[in-house]
């Protein structure tokens, strides 16, 4: 099963796709991907349901959030209510440390997304910071990487026994399912794609064309 | 280094009062000009000879306020870049005419980027005609970078 | 001259991608643009002033790109009435570099001739430096 993991729509800032039209473009142009996760910016979007768009198109939509912390931007994948009142996810200055603890204890996981990125991604704050406590998985394919900001999240991941996710980081519609992450299992809901990030069971995946 | 804006104190002060008003009229030839520079292939924006010859759609983006900020906004520290335009087009703009533009802080928000947090000033100016019709609303999103603190 | 082949929303399918654009960002264009926008400023219009100020050099003012975008709908559907252009700028677009844009339509209402397109400015390497959105109407 292929989810591209990261995702935002009209409910993030910079956000332009409807859901709906996530899944027409998915269904018209024949994308290899069963479905996506909307991370959207500094919040978790709880008010929206998706059930039924997603069913309309055959398609699993789950929601996770990317927050910011002195490591850069991370997805945490498995939010529920009880999390959201561990820390202020519309906050910029998250510890990264508390993101994962937290996480861990409400059954999330957090995953620094495009870690290579100047600025907002892991790479950069290591030298800093040191090598941040809890990580075990980083986004290592994000469809909005520039240059060798994939080459060296990978190398960061290799270096430090990560595994790696993938991810659209879509913002209009024809930009999802860039990069997607496949599972050995179905995912059906938040709650089995954290067990199944959690089991290790999946790899990265680009659809990217090679420049 | 200065210290980081208080986004929630400015938003309840400045967001919303109109700060500047500006008139704007504009050359038929600067107007075709705009147009055949941008590669538009439309008589009515790159012909001033055209009858229903019109500023392109997206003019109204050009266009600066009197005032960058409303009166009393603090010095903001940082190379201020522009992050965005969105441009709503109502009615045409013709060569000629006077317009004025109003404009108002429409939203202040922060995220961090590439290179730091960033601090967005969405200013909206909205053109009237001399009657008063709404001819478009132009969004200008400026990011400020906010220098590292040392 | 025009390009256009739509003329009606009829003529619009989901998923359609526009016919490519390469726009002009020489500078000697951009000089033209800048001067008719007003927008005459060293960083837009002279590579060595603008890397005294630290930039890479000369950029493609964002307001140009926005200019491409709609040119690029009005060649396609010469007819189209622009209703909103919303356009971010994520990463500076050099003077006199090879860019091209795509467009793709995200949306149709058939019912009141809207239709939505999804507008990309990509370098020569195939990175996104300019991305938006526009909602057209076209006769139904």
């Amino acid at each position: 099963m292929l989810l591209d993991l990261h995702a935002h729509s009209v409910k993030s800032d910079d956000g332009r796709a409807k859901v709906a039209n996530y899944c027409q473009w998915i269904k018209a142009k024949e994308l290899p991907i069963d479905g996506f996760v909307l991370t959207e910016h500094r919040q978790f979007d709880d008010e929206s349901d998706y059930s039924d768009i997603g069913a309309k198109f055959g398609l699993t939509i789950l929601k996770g959030s990317e927050v910011e912390t002195e490591y850069g931007h991370v997805l945490v994948f498995g939010v529920t209510e009880p999390l959201t009142r561990e820390f202020d996810f519309a906050s910029i200055h998250l510890p990264l440390a508390q993101v994962i603890e937290a996480s861990e204890r409400h059954g999330a996981v957090a995953i620094p997304c495009h870690p290579g990125r100047p600025r907002v991604g892991m790479a950069a704050h290591i030298d800093e910071f040191g090598v941040p406590v809890g990580v075990r998985i980083v986004e290592v394919y994000n469809g909005g990487s520039r240059d060798d900001e994939d080459a060296i999240a990978q190398a960061m991941a290799t270096e430090l026994g990560y595994r790696g996710i993938g991810g659209s980081d879509a913002h209009i519609v024809s930009h999802i399912g860039r990069c997607a992450t496949r599972f050995s299992q179905q995912v059906n809901n938040e709650t089995e794609l954290v067990e199944a990030l959690k089991a290790g069971e999946f790899e990265a995946v680009t659809f990217r064309e090679a420049s | 280094m200065t210290e980081p804006l208080d986004i929630d104190a400015l938003t309840a002060r400045y967001v919303g009062p109109v700060f500047d008003e500006k008139t704007f009229t504009f050359d038929a030839q600067e107007l075709a000009d705009f147009a055949q520079a941008c590669g538009e292939t439309a008589s009515r924006y790159t012909d001033p000879a055209d009858p229903d010859f019109q500023a392109s759609p997206t003019m109204p983006t050009r266009l600066h306020p009197g005032a960058r900020f409303p009166e009393g906004f603090p010095e903001v520290a940082g190379l201020g870049m522009d992050a965005g335009k969105a441009i709503q087009p109502i009615a045409p703009i013709r060569p000629g005419e006077t317009i004025v533009g109003r404009t108002h802080m429409h939203e202040i928000y922060t995220k961090t980027g590439r290179s730091g947090r960033m601090v967005f000033f969405v200013n909206r100016m909205e053109l009237f005609d001399a009657s008063e019709q709404q001819l478009a609303v132009s969004d200008s999103r400026i990011v400020i970078r906010e220098k590292p603190s040392e | 001259m025009s390009e256009s082949n739509i003329a009606t929303v009829a003529d619009v399918e989901f998923g359609v991608e526009l016919p490519a654009f390469l726009p002009d960002i020489s500078i000697d264009n951009v000089k033209r643009f800048a001067v008719a926008a007003h927008w005459d400023f060293p960083r837009f219009t002279d590579h060595e002033a603008a890397r005294s100020e630290g930039l890479p050099g000369a950029l493609v003012p964002g307001i140009m790109s926005q200019g491409f975008f709609a040119a690029m709908i009005h060649r396609w559907a010469d007819g189209a009435q622009i209703n909103s252009i919303d356009t971010i700028f994520r990463a500076p677009v050099l003077v006199d570099s090879t860019c091209t844009i795509n467009g793709v339509v995200t949306d149709i209402d058939e019912d009141n001739g809207q239709v939505e397109i999804d507008l990309t400015m990509l370098n020569e390497k195939g990175e996104t430096r300019v991305f938006g959105t526009a909602q057209i109407t076209l006769p139904v």
